[in-house]
């Protein structure tokens, strides 16, 4: 990311990369990882995202056949919030822009 | 309050406990797996990563404390809804050491079978790998018997 420094005040360009940060619509993924029990991912997601078993299990299930699961997508903030409270359970979670939108 | 007690046989868990104690230490200052934080800024990283050692610490401390006198008189462990949840992430935690510090010659498709010859295994993997199923056991029962509790917690 690139600022035109002659243009803008560094308040500016804090607003300018904040603004792009908290715009727009961002992912929450999950990643397989070979530790964590089928049974404990299917529990956090449950009781992080409010899912049903059903909802949990296939996304438990996709991330251990593909790898990752996007498991949330919406407002920055609250993806951070999300990515902060799976990493708690130490899941390995990540959180990339949604550009197909 | 739901409450489990588990019976568990001292022969076998308490020569483990040097190991959980050995690991636990370090993970008041180590994340147990490193984590991506992709473009957060540094200042912010900083105080994620800090809340993330804070509260991985307060849950190790849990796990420990599971283990107490009562716990080498009757050999009984006690879990209910205010410790379930630190406990199961503790564990999560210290398995996630065990494979990074002796487990990773195994192999990821043997950690996730657990299907392991435990007589070819040195001492320390074998040690190792034992604590690294029993963690596993313990998860599963508080999940099979808590598992509404911690969703509604």
């Amino acid at each position: 990311m690139t600022f035109d420094n002659a243009k803008s005040s560094p308040s500016t360009e804090t607003l300018s990369r904040t603004e792009l940060e908290l715009s727009g619509v961002w992912r929450v993924v999950v990643l397989n990882d070979p530790v964590n029990l089928m049974s404990y991912v299917v529990m956090i997601f449950k009781k992080v995202f409010g899912f049903t078993e059903t909802a949990a299990r296939r996304h438990m299930l996709e991330v251990h056949e593909q790898g990752r699961s996007v498991v949330w997508s919406g407002l920055r903030e609250k993806a951070e919030a999300y990515v902060f409270t799976l990493q708690q359970w130490h899941l390995t979670a990540v959180l990339e822009p949604d550009e197909t939108r | 309050m739901k409450r489990v007690e588990v019976k568990l046989s001292l022969a076998v868990v308490a020569p483990l406990l040097d190991v959980i104690k050995q690991l636990a230490g370090g993970l008041g200052q180590k994340l147990a797996a490193p984590q991506e934080l992709g473009d957060i800024d540094t200042e912010f990283r900083d105080a994620w990563v800090g809340e993330l050692l804070t509260g991985q610490s307060a849950d190790v401390q849990a796990l420990l404390a599971l283990f107490d006198d009562e716990f080498f008189l009757e050999g009984v462990v006690a879990f209910d809804k205010d410790n379930a949840e630190p406990i199961m992430r503790a564990c999560a935690a210290v398995r996630l050491r065990l494979r990074e510090v002796y487990l990773k010659g195994l192999g990821d498709d043997i950690l996730e079978g657990g299907d392991v010859e435990l007589e070819e295994l040195s001492e320390p993997v074998r040690k190792a790998f034992m604590c690294y199923l029993f963690l596993a056991t313990v998860q599963e029962l508080i999940i099979q018997y808590l598992d509404s509790s911690i969703i509604e917690s």
